[in-house]
């Protein structure tokens, strides 16, 4: 646990871009890492690996779903698909996200001036 | 049920994420091969970019939380590996903890059914009893108030919806109705059961105005039954309601059955089931003068109204009873307490000392099992600093070595609850006088709370060993030789243990000592006469109004018909000419049962004060009683067939009724004037004392008490107290061995009666000797548990001390090789040993002797002792020199096992 943490932004942090990108469409491990990089203009050095933990914890929690399937390059990978609950708690997490940025936003903006 | 799902597919869940991490990289190589990179530094590229995948594994696995159940089965593998290597060490400490948990488990199984339940009825909290006590003497002498009192309670106090009574039970005789029958009657208030919240199965309850005086005067009644009655009596016909039958001689008429399950309570007799209940009303005027104490209230407090503010009100009601009734009521007060507590007052004093005890086995064998394991870690430190260099961490360790003690303890358990199932028999031959104490048994909530020692058990024994052992000195542990010297600073915790232990073992052992001494003092005196080859059985008559009694209108008097002498006289003579008896007599009640209270007057000597008469208790005998039972005669002469009505009455009493009322001068030849304590009515005449005969154990086999013998042939045709008139017991001599008669002259003496009148049963037939068994069954087989768990908790103790001394002996080996090369006798050795092993039973006992004598006020109170002071000296040092001495043999083993070391073997080893 702390070791994913560390390695996180922070908390929760990439568990939520990872929901928010199974948002958009189903993917599996591979695209997904490569997915949420260039979304992010490789801004976020993420290790590679440390998706596959977080990735295990949102399924025992509910949040994603994994089928096999077959991948574009004919390979047989788990495919990850954001459930009901999982939309929801994205949503929390966004918004909850956005109310911190705001606050850091203010404190950041008071300081300059 | 998820996780459990995953738990066992999870050697296909960790593929599932290998193959998929395989995918992963291979895929990211096959992008940078397409890129242009060569197959190798693709290779290279993926890894590093993707991370540690040993790690990520293994946070995956975490994530999916597997890993502390894994360990923890690794560890229980572990553990059991390490325990069957060391079987010896496994089975003393499962052998410990068996009997700990399983004394404990067989006390709760009687606990479970006995105390635990609440009163079966509607709102048990708010239902009370009303005791009468003394002002003076608040906790002693809880009686029964008057029955006309609650009358006076209903309207002078507001704490209470509604107050109802029920009477003290007692065996009646359920006649005109087929076979006679033997059956529990109880009086009781027609509110009773509407208050208690009980609906009759079948029928109705009786209503107030079908109450005992339609009983006296028109010999009619209204009853209703139990469940058990019906079936048994009337098979569960449904068209039981209307049918009839004869208590003392009042038409009895069945109005209700009470549901199944339903057995009633009365007071002092807590465990015994209710067959039939009779009509009762308090406030008829029969009950106006207020002598009358043999009914219990039952009141349900109002809602919202505590027992406190209630007992205030009662306070006040009290103090205008005392104003109301100076002559009976001065000095008095009622005491509320709940109903519950007024029903479980004898289990309560049974079990809790017993709780007590059992937890004192449970502490010990947790004591001796810390002790153990402790022993055991110190032998294990260089494996531990051996793991933990290896980069096992603290928790893993710790965790580890509570598993081995979690093991440990459900093995015990296991155990325990077999031991147990033992023990819950033998405490079921204790409880069976107790409420719901014959049904004792295991049973889900048994099997939970034994289920719960065993987890609670290891954190008790397991937790400081494995603290302590979690933190090796790693150099210390290493360089070999640092663990060998004897007196280390890790010693003392060994014997602070096993000082504990022998302080525990010496307090149960005095307390068991206690009773036992108790108990000795009961059976080993003779009680006063000789029981062998000497068969009872009981011919009491029914002693309502009728047959053999009739009461005097508007007297508390009963008019004893002359049937009654003539019916024991002709009952005797029949008896005695049964082939195989010897010798034939009868009395009132049979030894130790009991007998009326009395006082008297002596002719000659001042007037007695009011409250200080001289007192002794009253039995009517026939003549052939003292022969029979082989009583001794002191002074004087027996009671004879002389000893007509016509002729001068006389009286027996006992040497302890003469030591004490006529200590300066010769009983024989003084005239008493005998009263009646029930109605307080003088006899008509006095009675002269003929002889002085030797003790007997009249009132229970404790005590020794003033006693009176009337025979029955002089008794006066109006008494106050005429119950004694219609009870009597045979007792019957044989020729030659009881048994062997005892089925014939069973069937010749029920014969006899029969034909003298078909109604009369013959009950209570027992031997003499089983008798006076019987009478301290209960008592005795509580003195057996405490004394088996004192006797546990001994060995349990020796345990220790034999494992401690063991292990200082293998700790000084190395020493003592040492010692030998430098001159020192094997005597020396011999010493040393035994000096720790009697500086530790020493400091044991000391520390024993200063808790027992703490506790004393504790045993006082809740240990039923007999002729002996909690503080016993002799008791004390009993036990002290028992403990001790098996102590010294604990000692001695390992002692000499130190002296045959052979000092090369120990030189060698270094």
């Amino acid at each position: 646990m702390k070791k994913s943490e560390q390695r996180d932004l922070f908390p929760g942090a990439l568990e939520m871009m990872i929901l928010r990108t199974l948002k958009r469409r189903p993917l599996h491990g591979y695209a997904l890492v490569q997915n949420i990089k260039r979304t992010s203009n490789d801004l976020l050095q993420i290790e590679e690996g440390s998706l596959y933990p977080a990735l295990q914890r949102l399924l025992k929690d509910g949040l994603v779903k994994a089928e096999w399937g077959i991948s574009s390059t004919n390979r047989r990978v788990r495919i990850y698909k954001l459930t009901a609950a999982g939309a929801r708690h994205l949503q929390r997490e966004v918004s909850s996200f956005e109310r911190m940025l705001d606050g850091i936003t203010r404190v950041l903006a008071r300081g300059e001036s | 049920m998820n996780w459990l799902k995953q738990l066992f597919s999870r050697g296909r869940l960790y593929n599932d994420l290998s193959h998929e991490i395989q995918q992963h990289l291979e895929e990211k190589i096959e992008e940078l091969v397409a890129g242009g990179m060569s197959r190798e530094e693709a290779a290279h590229a993926a890894r590093r970019e993707f991370g540690n995948v040993t790690l990520i594994k293994e946070d995956c696995r975490e994530m999916l939380a597997f890993t502390w159940i894994e360990a923890l089965w690794q560890d229980v593998r572990y553990a059991a590996r390490i325990l069957a290597k060391s079987p010896a060490f496994a089975a003393v400490v499962i052998f410990s903890l068996a009997l700990g948990i399983g004394a404990n488990t067989a006390v709760f199984s009687v606990m479970n059914t006995v105390l635990l339940p609440p009163l079966p009825y509607e709102h048990p909290e708010t239902l009370t009893t009303i005791w009468w006590t003394q002002k003076s003497n608040l906790r002693s002498d809880d009686d029964v108030p008057p029955i006309g009192d609650i009358a006076d309670w209903k309207k002078r106090s507001h704490a209470f919806d509604d107050i109802a009574a029920v009477s003290i039970s007692g065996p009646e005789t359920l006649a005109g109705a087929g076979e006679p029958l033997q059956v529990r009657v109880q009086h009781a208030t027609a509110n009773f059961f509407a208050l208690i919240g009980v609906q009759p199965a079948l029928g109705r309850v009786f209503r107030t105005e079908e109450s005992q005086e339609q009983r006296q005067t028109v010999g009619f009644q209204t009853v209703v039954i139990s469940d058990a009655l019906w079936k048994r009596k009337f098979n569960g016909d449904p068209g039981v309601l209307g049918k009839t039958f004869r208590i003392r001689n009042a038409v009895s008429t069945v109005v209700g059955v009470m549901p199944a399950g339903f057995v009633g309570f009365a007071p002092w007799d807590e465990g015994k089931a209710i067959d039939v209940w009779q009509p009762v009303n308090p406030e008829s005027a029969e009950y106006a003068k207020r002598a009358d104490h043999w009914m219990m209230p039952v009141a349900r407090l109002k809602s919202g109204v505590t027992l406190e503010q209630a007992q205030l009100q009662m306070d006040v009601v009290a103090q205008a009873m005392e104003q109301a009734y100076p002559e009976s009521h001065k000095g008095m007060r009622e005491r509320v307490v709940t109903l519950y507590d007024a029903l479980h007052q004898d289990a309560e004093d049974k079990l809790y000392p017993l709780l007590g005890a059992v937890w004192f086995v449970l502490l010990i064998a947790c004591v001796n099992v810390a002790n153990l394991v402790l022993s055991r870690m110190e032998v294990r430190r260089r494996e531990y600093s051996m793991r933990e260099a290896l980069g096992a961490g603290r928790r893993r360790l710790i965790q580890q070595m509570l598993v081995e003690c979690g093991l440990l303890a459900m093995m015990g358990g296991l155990v325990g609850v077999l031991l147990s199932y033992w023990g819950t028999r033998l405490l079921r031959a204790m409880a069976e006088h107790l409420p719901g104490g014959e049904s004792a048994r295991m049973n889900g909530r048994v099997l939970l709370f034994a289920v719960g020692l065993s987890i609670l058990t290891p954190l008790l024994f397991g937790v400081a060993p494995a603290i302590r052992a979690s933190r090796p000195d790693l150099n210390e542990a290493l360089r070999e030789g640092a663990t060998r010297t004897s007196t280390g600073r890790r010693g003392r915790t060994h014997y602070l243990l096993v000082i504990a232990e022998v302080a525990l073992a010496f307090v149960l052992l005095v307390g068991a000592g206690l009773m036992i001494n108790s108990l000795l003092r009961m059976v080993l005196p003779s009680p006063g006469f000789d029981p062998a080859n000497v068969l009872t059985m009981a011919v009491n008559f029914p002693d309502d109004q009728g047959k053999y009694l009739v009461r005097v209108p508007g007297k508390d008097l009963d008019k004893v018909s002359p049937k009654v002498a003539a019916y024991h006289q002709e009952l005797i003579e029949r008896v005695a000419a049964v082939p195989g008896v010897e010798s034939v007599g009868m009395i009132s009640i049979l030894p130790p049962f009991g007998a009326a209270s009395a006082t008297f007057s002596v002719l000659g000597h001042p007037a007695p004060s009011p409250g200080h008469r001289p007192e002794g208790f009253l039995n009517e005998v026939s003549p052939g009683y003292f022969r029979t039972m082989k009583i001794p005669l002191k002074k004087g002469r027996y009671l004879e067939e002389s000893d007509t009505p016509s002729a001068q009455w006389a009286v027996l009493i006992s040497e302890t009724l003469a030591d004490r009322y006529f200590p300066n001068e010769n009983p024989i030849g003084k005239q008493i004037m005998i009263r009646h304590e029930s109605g307080q009515v003088n006899e008509d005449q006095p009675r002269q004392i003929v002889g002085v005969v030797g003790e007997v154990k009249q009132l229970g086999l404790g005590g020794a008490h003033p006693l009176l013998y009337e025979s029955f042939l002089q008794q006066p045709e109006l008494q106050g107290n005429a119950f004694l008139d219609c009870m009597g017991t045979l007792v019957i001599r044989t020729t030659s061995d009881v048994h062997a008669h005892e089925a014939a002259l069973t069937t010749l003496v029920k014969q006899a009666v029969k034909e003298m009148d078909p109604d009369q049963p013959v009950t209570d037939i027992s031997t003499m000797e089983d008798v006076l068994k019987k009478s301290i069954s209960s008592y005795q087989s509580f003195v057996i548990v405490l004394g088996v768990l004192a006797g546990i908790s001994v060995i349990l103790a020796m345990i220790g001390v034999y494992g401690v001394l063991s292990y200082y002996v293998n700790q000084l080996t190395r020493e003592m090789g040492i010692r030998f090369v430098l001159g020192a006798q094997r005597r020396d050795v011999f010493g040393l040993v035994a000096k720790l092993g009697l500086t530790l039973v020493g400091a044991g006992l000391a520390i024993g002797i200063a808790l027992a004598l703490g506790l004393n006020r504790f045993m006082s109170a809740h240990f039923w002792l007999y002729r002996v002071k909690p503080t016993d000296p002799a008791t004390y040092a009993a036990v002290a020199l028992v403990l001790a001495s098996i102590a010294l043999l604990a000692c001695y083993i390992p002692a000499r096992r130190a002296t045959n070391v052979d000092s090369m073997t120990v030189l060698r080893h270094e």
